[in-house]
């Protein structure tokens, strides 16, 4: 029986099917690594003896429970505490940039002198690759949180401050004159209109933003750092513990996942009326 | 804001007015027009138009006529030429749109963002909360929109999303309506239900309407005068006085005549073998 047959036999199956299939990739690569981690091969040294290795040395790929065990030393070691600076560096340099970022770039997107006034000094700025203000930004404010916070501020601020401008600029004017015909005035429009309109731009903006800042953080961390989870990087890699790596990996890749799942949640939400549009 | 509602219906005289657009996109870089003056459309040329207040007049001509750009200016979304004449709501100039004008679009132009009901409440924002859920009810009911109260426009059909633009724009009680043909998109049946609840709102809200439509029937069902306008430059060709007791009969031999006749303005009946089933709509 061919499995179209047996899926249509059993719709039940073919749901479930559709919900596993993100998991075969990871499921694959993980007994993969588990196989190759727990091979061995016989050897023998010039001695004549013969021993059991590991087909891979764990210095380059550590059996699974090894990275387990990792995890339990780096918890014993105050993880937490460097996660939780990690965590709240990102969250409060994204609020500071995606704030100003969002009011900066509304200004600009609603008036020309503004634009004038701001925009060309902010688009030469922007060419500046965010790391680049890194050893400046430690020089002023030290190696701690405060200046990372300031360099996530800046990295999340462009983007949220050209996508907010361009979405903005880019609502319809036929939208504008409704707001007309019904009476609105200026603040009106923009609470009532030019806002909705825009928000799936700014959106663009806001999660692209989410995305560079904790990229920014941890890279930031492994330059130049006392704490957090890109210092403890650096650190691992120094000391050899590359078990202690994929830990910190698997934790760096888990808190993007879920910055970028909340961004998407919220959007999803808002712009619920857009979901007609895509089917 | 609409907070009143305004109930006395308005008028509208409007005197020598004229409209030209400038050149745009490809016209004005290829310095040349379908109309060889330079790239310039002329859309109104020197309309004389006198709109008694509680009256219903109806526009047709040609697509390109300047049906839109009339009604446009009226609602004050469009200004005349420096030296055009101009467009008088109750002897004063139009000076810009608000919600003593209400205008249904020829594109319904509901905001996506929100539902059905929150678009027929959207000029009625100052109104109290109860209120103004009652008033949204109620004009939601009128064009028969009841299921789909909370559904987002984008899941409305052409002719729903008409009909919600409809309740939308009488819903803030304007003291003129102008509707750019809003019944374009609807089937026939749903067409013929809405003509006579258009009518109805009409003698019931007691306002001024001007309505553009492509269908003489339509135009001769409902108007008290139906204005026929020409193109290149859109002019005023004929006035017809529509002196039909209402409710009419859209089969009576003076609805006919009179159809006849404004079809024969229209310039659709010069090929009686050929045209006949053209001669419809415009
Ligand atoms: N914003 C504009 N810029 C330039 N030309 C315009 C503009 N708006 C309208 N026109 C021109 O003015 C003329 C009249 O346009 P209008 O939209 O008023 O026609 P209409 O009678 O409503 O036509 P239809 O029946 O197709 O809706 C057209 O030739 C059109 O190209
Ligand atoms: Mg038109």
């Amino acid at each position: 029986m061919n499995p179209k047959t047996l899926f249509s036999f059993f719709p039940k199956w073919r749901t479930l099917a559709r919900r596993a299939l993100p998991f075969l990739l990871p499921a694959t690569v993980f007994a993969l690594w588990l196989y190759i981690t727990g091979t061995t091969v016989t050897e023998t040294n010039v001695n004549g003896e013969t021993f059991e290795t590991p087909l891979i040395n764990p210095l380059f790929l550590p059996h699974p429970l090894t990275v387990l065990a990792g995890f339990g030393e780096l918890w014993r070691d105050q993880l937490w505490l460097d996660f939780r600076i990690s965590t709240i560096t990102v969250l409060r340099g994204y609020v500071a940039g995606a704030t100003i970022g969002f009011t900066t770039g509304a200004a600009c997107g609603l008036s020309r002198n503004v634009e004038s006034a701001l925009a060309p000094t902010f688009n030469t700025l922007r060419q500046v690759p965010g790391l680049a203000w890194l050893p400046l930004l430690i020089l002023w404010f030290g190696a701690g949180a405060s200046g990372k916070t300031v360099l996530i501020g800046l990295a999340v601020f462009f983007p949220v401050f050209l996508n907010t401008l361009q979405a903005i600029r880019g609502v319809g004017h036929e939208y504008i004159e409704v707001g007309h015909i019904f009476g609105y005035g200026r603040l009106g429009l923009l609470r009532r209109i030019v806002l909705p309109a825009a928000l799936p731009g700014i959106f663009v903006g806001l999660r692209y933003g989410a995305g560079v800042a904790w990229a920014v953080l941890v890279v930031a961390e492994m330059l130049g750092a006392r704490r957090g989870l890109g210092f403890l990087l650096m650190r691992s890699q120094e000391m050899m513990h590359t078990n202690h790596l994929f830990v910190l990996i698997f934790l760096i890749g888990g808190v993007g996942f879920s910055l970028d799942y909340a961004l998407r949640r919220v959007e999803r939400h808002l712009l619920r009326w857009k979901r007609g549009f895509e089917g | 804001m609409s907070t009143q509602s305004f109930s006395t219906a308005a008028t509208v005289s409007i005197r020598n007015l004229s409209k030209t657009f400038a050149a745009t996109g490809d016209a004005k870089k290829n310095k040349r027009s379908a109309n060889g003056d330079g790239g310039i459309v002329r859309a109104l040329a020197n309309i004389n138009l006198e709109i008694a207040p509680g009256s219903f007049t109806v526009l047709v001509g040609a697509s390109g006529c300047g049906k839109t750009t009339l009604l446009r200016i009226i609602a004050g979304l469009e200004t005349a030429d420096a030296d055009g004449g101009f467009a008088l709501l109750d002897g004063a100039p139009v000076r810009g749109p608000g919600p003593d004008k209400g205008l249904v679009f020829q594109d319904h132009r509901l905001l996506p963002w929100l539902t059905v009901a929150a678009n027929v409440g959207f000029g009625l924002e100052n109104l109290p909360a109860a209120e103004r859920e009652a008033r949204v009810a109620h004009y939601i009911a009128l064009v028969g929109l009841n299921e789909f109260a909370d559904a987002w426009p984008a899941q409305l059909s052409g002719g729903m999303a008409q009909r919600a633009a409809i309740a939308r724009a009488i819903a803030s009680r304007p003291r003129i309506l102008l509707l750019d043909e809003p019944l374009g998109a609807l089937d026939a049946i749903t067409r013929l239900r809405l003509q006579a609840e258009l009518e109805r709102i009409w003698r019931e809200e007691q306002i001024t309407v001007v309505m553009v439509t492509h269908d003489v029937e339509e135009a001769l069902y409902l108007g008290d005068t139906v204005v026929v306008l020409s193109p290149r430059p859109g002019h005023i060709k004929h006035i017809q006085p529509v002196a039909i007791a209402r409710p009419r009969e859209r089969e009576s031999a003076v609805f006919q005549e009179l159809r006849r006749q404004l079809l024969e303005e229209l310039e659709l009946r010069s090929h009686p073998a050929g045209g006949d089933t053209a001669a419809y709509e415009i």
